[in-house]
This record gives structure tokens, C-alpha cells and sequence, in this order.
């Protein structure tokens, strides 16, 4: 990854507190990547047994807790294992993938709307996904065909409803991303209609259907991690790998193609992507909202707007906030569990208002 | 290098856009694209840049068919300026600039070239934008802008530079700087340019060769003194203009004259002979009275030629800073033919108006009413040595009539043309 | 509020009922459902129709819904539960039995109180139960929807603690109670007020609810018993339409009504429970939790509709 370091020795960017890592973009990811570790490590410590917790209805010691996630013999309760290994540590990974892969969708379609205030859901994924995981819990195939029944039907209704808007935006081949817009929506608001009608229904099942709807990653196992893994590594990438070619359509499509880089084209595998990156994470955790709003804005004041420091930045950086987030949500009440969106947007939201103030006080940023 | 356009045709549906189009841009040449709004031009860049899918077998850049060439080779063959570039987002100028080496680009992975960097410094400071390379984009003036847009074209190291109105939306300041850029960049590196130009006399200023359409056809193209004559910029855009030797870039310069011919509204016209600020309160006084005006002969930039334009008085106008041409002359004299009444303001007479007083003369001796304002008196605006004064003097002696003020001028030339009915 | 479970696996459950409990001996024909015991091990199906196979009677249960916790104690088997939801307040002993979450249980807590049982209801999402099963903690579903349902569940309670006389005799003396309120209410020649039970301002119990139930067992006729939903929410003109004659709202933590409120509400004065003051209030636990109080609930609201005849 060569980026520019912008080794100058003109005027830094006017006023920007933040001019350090734009022309340290290299230094950003490393820092990003290393937190994202030190999350990573510190979320499996959190929990309501602790190390770091509350600590009810008993505390594991720290070393208890290194030996058990070691899987170091010890002089510690079997069970300490199972929560490490079968309980947090699927969650803390399933959370960071679901974060990378909201905050890279998110990133790549404020690009491709050439708006920032596009998310990973703008095209009908989470009405979509909400109408497949509504439906399997009304008609009970969650009890009878097994737990994989919801996510599998959240994520090809979600894959429908998106392709069901991009027929509406592509008049002969050509990507419109306003008609694609306002299909999004005028989609999304049907089918939002469709849920509330059903849940009406649902009434009883409904109950199992809060923790999806609301978000959650209680549900997280072993065997999540892995069917996202793979999906979400290679879709991240894709977006990286097209950073440059993404830099040239938010100047538009035709500068865009001036610039030898096929605009319909990039349009397509970018939807696609995140579509299907998008309709993978939600389909096994419910609608998470914010992150992929937030993250993009929040590191493009940091790192700016190019792609090739963007796309990694956001990577990392949604997952390491989901991850807090999500441990902030299992351990903030005691023996309860706050639902996760919530708290992306809890803490999400002064913090990306103060970045917000901070850069424009400082008389730069758009 | 050349670009050959040969028999293009366009249209969107079933609107013919573009009709026959041939034409060859020689290798470091300046072509200037020019024609009304809706004549095809940008269409006809757009086929250029395969933005609009072109028959293939039209477009040829050094004899190769433009469909062969890769998206990145014809990003390396044409770069394209538009009329103005913004965006949301918070990109500085120098991530702007390294767009322009997407085409370049050798590897996904691997980012940028190791000259990369180097490149898009020094585009930046052969536009002139290298003191802006850590702003925003967004915070740039439109000429800062167009600049950037020029150094990201200069990084994609292209054959041919593609302008489409790069200055409309400038001031006139900006307007030069980004055609004297334009136009050493052509010079300096022999870039072949072929520019969508909207303003006739820039580009009579600036190309080598202009190519005119009209309603998607090719009109004419050649020289600028060849293709601007006030013929086909009659038939093409529909204007009357008069075509000068520019004084100061010794190229031609287009002057648009009357556009409206006669202007007999409420019965006979008065012809009002002016200039150097002193016709302005007699135009708008004579207006609000109701009477049908004309003026004549005025430089393009006296004020007496601003206050006529903006009462839409009938005017004849000449070149800034010329002397009045006998062809001027004779359209002054052929409005006087056309009027009742000439009216001589006090204005200052040197060699270059002194037309305008013999003028005065010839509406007398054809049985027309002359007025003329009075203040011999006052201090000389006379700048011909006396023979301005003394021409006034014959005018009123051969029978003008002289009037102490507007409002006397108003109400004398009232009662005449109230006569005349 | 607590929500039954549409019809799924409820066939099923029945179906395996009636085979299973043909060639079941050992629980002496109290408990109808579908259970055998071999020694200390037990075979049972669940509500869902799932099949659990417990090797020993367990010692240490978890307990996730209100309704559980309730029978758990009520057979005698509160000192074997150590895990219980936070909506679990009745016994007062449960405030000082760990919490494991509500909708979204505390996996790590669960598994830290290395139960040998779980007891939920049909709220939990299954999901997460299923996630502790994969850790070797079996669970249990009790979709408990009818007066008959809570004997069947008590006794099925008692059998998988060990605590199988306590259950027959509680559900004995349930069966004298509820046995003692329907001999009157059920008389044929007795005049049956229409009811409204009200638990959230306009919403009501239809048929196939616990409310439904219990208004027919109370000796009342449900002004929403042909609705078309379990839970409907009525318009104020059906309910005027309907002209019920007594009107029970239920008090609860969520609870805003009052009588006054219900009596002000526009056009409600020709009701007849309005006009004659006949509105009542019913502490909701009691309809609510499907445990042994709902007996309590059915003699509260027996004696609401037909206060001559339990005076």
C-alpha cells in the first residue's frame, strides 16, 4: 500500500487539526490496526463475569481469564473456557466482522451515490432482510427447519428486494443512482409497511423476532464466524483494491470515465458488494444502524477523502467500534443486555459531532 | 497528435445531434469548437472521449480507430477539462491532481508509481496550483479550480487536451489566465487542444483554427478570419456583428451591432449624437417622455454605449478605443436617414468622433431638425484645436436650434414632432 | 402481558401425546404429556415438540420466563433454581437468585451457574437457547396457553424436579378451587354478563387467549371472542356496539388506566358497565403469569362477574 505520504513543504491544510494523519495516512492504518487489536483482546476481557465487568454473579480473575483463553492448564472452573471460547470470542469476532463489513458497504455507497449521507442500507438491504427474518418467524420455520432458517431468508429477500431496486434505477444497462435513490426508498417505506403488517400478525412470535430487530449480537457462534468470514474478507478488499477508481466517480461519472476508469462497471461491483456484504452481516444479527453511516464521516475528517486511506481506515474502524459498542451493550446494565444500535448511536453520535465541530471551527472540511 | 473525424453522426433517440461531422485536428494544434447552444459540441466532444458511444468507424487518434483503445489508454490519449468540477467531499487539491495517474496505475496493490508523486508536483506548478496543494478542493475559487482540473489533466500525461467551455463560469480576468495557460501548455509541449468555446472573440483570440457548428453540422472551419466573418456568425447565430482588427492583439475582434434593426414605436425616432458620458441624461430624459430613440456613432465601452444598451435604444456602435470606420459611419448616417429629429449632445470631439458632428451636418442639409445643446460658453471639450467649436457654430448658423437644457430640449422637440404629425 | 404460541408444534405434541403417554405408567395418569422415566433418566417432549433426554433429575435449573420460575417454586422446587429472568419477581425469594438477562439472556452467566436444565417459555428467542444447548445445557419450553395447560405443566414440573406428590397435590387442590368456581359459573340457567377485559387501553383478550378462557370459566361472555386475532386491539365503536356490561382492567408496572379514564372516553356513557359504574381493576400478574396465581385471577374475576354468587 503506497500511499502519498504528501511530503511538502508548502502551508499544511488550512487549520485542519487533523492535517497529521491526512498527510500521515500509512501511519493512521497502522495505529487503526493496532487498536483494532488491542480491542480485540480487551472486548474478550469484557463481559458480565469480567475480568473487566461487573462481575456478577462472580469475577474471574485475570489470570484465570488468560490461562482460560490460552487454554492453559490452571486451577479454574472448566466452564471458564466455554465462555471465552463458545461465548465471547465469537461475538467480539462476529461484531468486528459485521462492523468492517457495515463501515466498507457504507463507505463504498457514499461513493457510488457521490453522498454523504448514503448507508449500507439505502438500497432496500435492511427492509429486505427485516421482511425474510419477519416472515421465517411468522410462518415458525426458525422451530422446524433449524436456526439457519432466518438468516438464510433475511439474506435472500434482502439480495431480492436490492436487485428488485436496482432493476428500477438501470434503464438499458445504465446505472441511474438518483432513480436508484429514490427507488431505495419509496422500497424500503413499502416494505418497512410489509414488516409492521406482519409483526401486527406476528404478534406472539414477535418476541422472538426483538433481538434480530433490534439488533443484536447475543446469537453470535462459532459457525457465523466462519460462513462471514470469507465473504466479508474478500468483499472489503474488492472496495480497497477499486479506492482509486472510487476517488474518480465522487468527481462524477463522466470525469470518472476521463479518467479510464469504467463508471458502470464500478457502479455495479460496488452494489453488489456491499449489497452482499451488507445482506451477510444482518442477516445473522439484525439491522445495525449507524455504522456504516458514521464510520466513512468520521474517518474521512481524519484521513480525508481519498479511498485508498479511507477504505482500510473504515475497515478497521468499524470494527473496532462495533466491537466496543458491543461490549458496552452486554455489560453497561448488569445480567441485562442493551440493544447494541443503541449504543452505536449513543456513542456514535456526539462523537462524530464533535469531530464534525471540531473540523469545521478549524475552518476547513466539507 | 491528430485526431480524424470522419462522416460522425449522433443522436440521442430520434434527435440527429450530430450530421456528417468531418474534420482533422493537426498534431499540436488549437482547434476551437464554436456554434449556438443545442449545435453539438459537447455531444461531438463526448464522441471524442467514447462518453457517447460514437460509430467506430468515425474517430480515428493517429490513424488508430478509437474504438481499439483501452478505457486507460484513452485515458492516457485525451484529458478532459469540463466546464466546472465540484464535489461533497473533502479532497485537497493534490488528491485531485493524483487522480489524473488512475489511468497509469500498474497495479491495485501496489498503489501508486514511484514517479507518481513527482509527476503531480510538477503539474501542479505548470498550472500554477502547487501553492494550493494542501487546501480543499471545494474552498477554491472557480479559476483555482479550473486550474487543478488542468494540472489533473497535465498527470495524466494525454496526447490531447479536451476543453468544454473551460471558462464560462469565470470572470473575465480568469477567463485570460486559464486560455493564456491553455494556450502555453500548447505551446510549450505542442499539446494538440481542441476547446468548446462560447465566447467568439476568445477564441478568435486564442485557436489556431475554429470549427463552427450549426444545428450538428460542420459550418465552416479554418482560421478564425477566415470562419468569423460577419456572414456565417449572421447565419449561424442569428446576431449582427461587425468584425474589427483588434487594436492590441492585432487578431480580429467580433463586435455584435444593433440587434434590433428599427425601434418606430410611437411615431418619428430621434437620432441623439453623443458621447463621453454626456448623452446618458439626455437618452434617459428623451425615454421617459416617450420618445422613439436612436444614437450613434459610440464606442463599445463609453458610458453613453452602456446607458444606450440598457434602454435598448437602437445603437451604432464602434471598436473601444477606435476611430469611427467609414462602414460605422455609414450606418450612423443611414439611422439619421431614418429619423425626424437629431439631437447634438455636448460631447467631447477628438479625431476619432469628429464623424459624428459631420454626421450632424448631413442630417441638416437632408431637411432633418437638428437641436443642439447649448454651452458654447462652457470650458472646451474640443480636442481638435478649434474645429469641433467652430463646426458648431455652422450648425447653428445654418439653422440648427439651440437648447439650454434637457427639459427645454424635451419640450421643443415635443412640439416638433407633434408638428410633424 | 404473556403471549401464546400460534399452533406450531402444538400437533405435533399431541400426536406424540397420545403415543407416548399410552405406554407411560410410572407417572401414576396425572400428567398427560408425553414423559417416561427409566431409572433416574427422563424422556420427554416439549411444546415445541422437541424431544429432551435428561440422565438424572436435575439439580440445578435455570428458569427464563415469569411463568417457569412461578410453578418452579410452587411445586416446591425453588431451592433448585439458580438462574432466573429479570421479569421473574414472584416468590419473593427469586430477588436473591442471580439474574441471567430477559429477551437476550446472559449466555456467559448461564453458563457460569453450570445449570443441568433450562425452563423457558416461548418468549425467548429459541436461537439463544439453542446456543447453550450446543454448550450441554438441554431446555425445556413450556408454551403454556390454558387453564389446562398449567395443571399439565405443573405436574410436568414436578416430575423433571423430583418433586412429583407436591405437583399432584397442588394441582389437586387447584382442580377442588377451579372445580368449586365453574360448578356455579357453569350452571345452566345462569345469566352471563358480557365482559371486557381490558390490558392496554383498547386492547383485549380474543379467542384462543388465556383471557378468553378465563372470562367463559368466570361465568362471562367475551365481547371479543369473535374477533379475529389472539390479542386485538378494538375500535371504541365496536366496544360501544358490544354494550358490555362489566368492564375489568388490569394494573400492572405498565399500567395508565384508571376507571375514571375508561368512563370518560368519548361516547362511553351509554355503555351499560359505564352508566351502572360496573368497571373494576384485576392485578395483571394474575392473568398474566400462567402459573398457579391464574386460579387466583379466575376466582378475582369469577367473583367481578357474579359477586351474588361468591359473596
Amino acid at each position: 500500500m503506497a500511499l502519498e505520504s504528501g511530503q511538502s513543504d508548502v502551508e499544511p491544510a488550512k487549520g485542519s487539526r487533523f492535517a497529521f494523519f491526512r498527510r500521515n495516512p500509512l501511519l493512521f492504518i497502522v495505529l487503526l490496526f493496532l487498536f483494532l487489536l488491542v480491542s480485540t483482546f480487551l472486548a474478550v476481557l469484557v463481559g458480565t463475569l469480567g475480568p473487566i465487568g461487573p462481575g456478577e454473579p462472580e469475577k474471574i480473575s485475570l489470570s484465570d481469564a488468560m490461562y482460560a483463553i490460552l487454554k492453559l492448564d490452571g486451577d479454574y472452573p472448566a466452564y471458564y473456557t466455554a465462555v471465552f471460547w463458545d461465548v465471547r470470542i465469537p461475538r467480539v469476532l462476529l461484531a468486528g466482522l459485521v462492523g468492517a463489513a457495515l463501515a466498507c458497504a457504507g463507505t463504498a455507497m457514499q461513493a457510488i451515490f457521490r453522498n454523504p449521507m448514503a448507508d449500507p442500507f439505502i438500497i432496500g438491504v435492511s427492509s429486505g432482510a427485516a421482511v425474510g427474518a419477519v416472515s421465517a418467524g411468522l410462518i415458525g420455520l426458525t422451530t422446524v427447519v433449524g436456526a439457519f432458517t432466518a438468516p438464510m431468508l433475511a439474506f435472500v429477500s434482502a439480495l431480492v428486494t436490492v436487485l428488485v431496486v436496482y432493476k428500477m434505477g438501470t434503464v438499458r444497462g445504465k446505472v441511474y443512482v438518483d432513480t436508484l435513490l429514490l427507488s431505495g426508498v419509496a422500497i424500503a417505506a413499502f416494505l418497512g409497511a410489509i414488516v409492521s403488517f406482519l409483526i401486527f400478525f406476528a404478534r406472539d412470535d414477535y418476541h422472538q423476532l426483538i433481538p434480530w430487530l433490534l439488533g443484536s449480537f447475543a446469537v453470535a457462534k462459532w459457525s457465523y464466524v466462519w460462513i462471514l468470514v470469507l465473504p466479508v474478507c474478500f468483499g472489503v478488499c474488492l472496495v480497497f483494491l477499486f479506492g482509486r477508481e472510487l476517488n474518480a466517480l465522487l468527481l462524477g461519472e463522466e470525469t470518472a470515465h476521463n479518467l479510464g476508469a469504467d463508471p458502470e462497471f464500478l457502479k455495479k461491483l460496488m452494489l453488489t458488494t456491499a449489497a452482499l456484504v451488507t445482506a451477510g452481516a444482518v442477516a445473522f444479527t439484525g439491522i445495525i444502524g449507524f455504522v456504516g453511516l458514521i464510520v466513512p464521516h468520521m474517518m474521512r475528517i481524519l484521513v480525508g477523502a481519498d479511498h485508498r486511506a479511507l477504505v482500510p481506515a473504515s475497515i478497521l474502524f468499524g470494527a473496532s467500534f462495533l466491537i466496543w459498542a458491543d461490549a458496552i451493550s452486554r455489560t453497561i446494565i448488569p445480567g441485562q443486555e442493551l440493544p447494541v444500535g443503541i449504543i452505536t448511536a449513543l456513542c456514535g453520535g456526539p462523537f462524530f459531532l464533535y469531530l464534525l465541530r471540531r473540523s469545521r471551527t478549524s475552518g476547513s472540511m466539507s | 497528435m491528430r485526431i480524424d473525424v470522419s462522416d460522425l453522426s449522433f443522436s440521442f433517440g430520434v434527435s440527429r445531434v450530430l450530421k456528417n461531422v468531418s474534420f482533422t485536428v493537426g498534431d499540436g494544434e488549437f482547434l476551437g469548437l464554436m456554434g449556438p447552444n443545442g449545435s453539438g459540441k459537447t455531444t461531438l466532444l463526448r464522441c471524442l472521449t467514447r462518453y457517447l458511444p460514437a460509430d467506430p468507424k468515425a474517430v480515428f487518434v493517429d490513424m488508430k480507430p478509437l474504438h481499439t483503445l483501452s478505457d486507460r489508454q484513452l485515458a492516457t490519449t485525451f484529458a478532459v477539462v469540463p466546464q466546472s468540477s465540484s464535489t461533497d467531499f473533502p479532497f485537497t487539491v493534490r488528491e485531485i491532481v493524483t487522480m489524473g495517474r488512475i489511468p497509469h496505475a500498474h497495479s491495485r496493490i501496489l498503489g501508486s508509481r514511484a514517479g507518481d508523486a513527482r509527476l503531480v508536483s510538477a503539474a501542479m506548478v505548470a498550472s500554477g496550483c502547487d501553492f494550493l496543494a494542501d487546501r480543499h478542493f471545494s474552498e477554491l475559487s472557480g479559476g483555482e479550480r479550473q486550474r487543478v482540473v488542468i494540472a489533473r489533466a497535465l498527470a495524466q500525461e494525454p496526447k490531447a487536451l479536451l476543453l468544454d467551455e473551460p471558462t464560462v463560469y469565470l470572470d473575465i480576468s480568469g477567463q485570460l489566465e486559464i486560455m493564456d495557460l491553455v494556450k502555453k501548455l500548447n505551446k510549450e509541449r505542442s499539446l494538440t487542444i481542441v476547446a468548446v468555446l462560447h465566447d467568439i472573440n476568445l477564441a478568435a483570440r486564442y485557436c489556431d483554427r475554429i470549427a463552427l457548428l450549426h444545428q450538428g453540422r460542420l459550418e465552416a472551419i479554418g482560421p478564425p478570419s477566415d470562419v468569423l466573418t460577419p456572414e456565417t456568425i449572421q447565419s449561424v447565430y442569428g446576431v449582427d456583428v461587425a468584425v474589427r482588427k483588434d487594436p492590441f492583439t492585432h487578431g480580429i475582434y467580433v463586435m455584435p451591432r444593433s440587434i434590433t434593426t428599427s425601434a418606430r414605436k410611437n411615431g418619428a425616432r430621434v437620432h441623439v449624437l453623443c458621447g463621453g458620458g454626456s448623452g446618458g441624461p439626455i437618452l434617459r430624459q428623451l425615454v421617459e417622455h416617450g420618445f422613439s430613440l436612436s444614437s450613434g456613432v459610440l464606442n463599445v465601452l463609453d458610458s453613453d454605449y452602456e446607458c444606450a444598451v440598457d434602454l435598448h435604444i437602437p445603437v451604432v456602435a464602434e471598436v473601444p478605443f477606435s476611430q469611427i470606420s467609414d462602414e460605422t459611419n455609414r450606418g450612423n448616417l443611414s439611422m439619421i436617414d431614418d429619423s425626424r429629429a437629431v439631437v447634438v449632445s455636448r460631447f467631447p470631439v477628438g479625431p476619432g468622433n469628429f464623424k459624428n458632428l459631420e454626421a450632424a451636418r448631413y442630417a441638416l442639409d437632408n431637411g432633418k431638425k437638428v437641436f443642439v445643446i447649448s454651452g458654447l460658453d462652457l470650458p472646451s471639450v474640443d480636442f481638435i484645436g478649434g474645429r469641433a467649436d467652430a463646426c458648431l457654430r455652422g450648425l447653428i448658423n445654418a439653422g440648427a436650434v439651440e437648447v439650454s437644457s434637457v427639459d427645454e430640449l424635451t419640450r421643443q422637440l415635443g412640439v416638433e414632432l407633434e408638428a410633424l404629425k | 402481558m404473556e403471549m401464546t404460541v400460534g399452533n406450531k408444534g402444538y400437533m405435533t405434541w399431541i400426536a406424540l401425546a397420545v403415543v407416548v403417554s399410552s405406554v407411560t405408567a410410572f407417572t401414576g395418569g396425572y400428567y398427560t404429556g408425553a414423559i417416561t422415566t427409566d431409572g433416574d433418566s427422563i424422556l420427554l417432549v416439549d411444546d415445541y415438540g422437541r424431544t429432551i433426554k435428561l440422565d438424572s433429575i436435575p439439580e440445578r435449573i435455570v428458569s427464563t420466563a415469569p411463568t417457569p420460575t412461578e410453578m418452579l417454586f410452587a411445586v416446591g422446587a425453588g431451592d433448585l433454581v439458580v438462574g432466573v429472568d429479570t421479569y421473574s419477581d414472584y416468590p419473593a425469594e427469586v430477588a436473591n437468585i442471580t439474574k441471567v438477562g430477559d429477551y437476550t439472556l446472559s449466555t456467559e452467566v448461564i453458563i457460569s451457574l453450570q445449570p443441568d436444565l433450562i425452563i423457558s417459555s416461548d418468549l425467548v428467542p429459541i436461537s439463544q437457547l439453542e446456543l447453550l444447548e450446543d454448550q450441554g445445557i438441554p431446555f425445556v419450553i413450556l408454551a403454556t396457553r390454558t387453564l389446562d395447560d398449567v395443571l399439565k405443566d405443573l405436574r410436568l414440573v414436578g416430575i423433571l424436579t423430583g418433586h412429583v406428590d407436591e405437583a399432584n397435590e397442588l394441582v389437586d387442590e387447584l382442580e377442588d378451587r377451579i372445580e368449586a368456581v365453574t360448578s356455579k359459573t357453569q350452571a345452566v340457567d345462569l345469566v352471563k354478563p358480557r365482559a371486557y377485559l381490558e390490558y392496554y387501553p383498547y386492547w383485549t383478550y380474543g379467542p384462543g387467549s388465556f383471557g378468553d378462557d378465563l372470562i367463559a370459566l368466570a361465568g362471562g361472555i367475551n365481547i371479543a371472542e369473535n374477533t379475529s386475532s389472539e390479542y386485538p386491539m378494538l375500535t371504541s365503536e365496536f366496544v360501544i356496539a358490544q354494550d358490555p356490561e362489566i368492564i375489568v382492567y388490569t394494573v400492572g408496572y405498565m399500567t395508565t388506566t384508571t376507571a375514571d379514564e375508561i368512563s370518560s372516553r368519548p361516547g362511553w356513557d351509554v355503555i351499560t358497565a359505564v352508566s351502572e359504574g360496573d368497571i373494576h381493576s384485576m392485578d395483571d400478574n394474575l392473568l398474566s403469569r400462567y402459573g398457579p396465581r391464574i386460579v387466583d385471577g379466575l376466582e378475582d374475576l369469577a367473583a367481578l362477574l357474579h359477586p351474588d354468587l361468591f359473596a
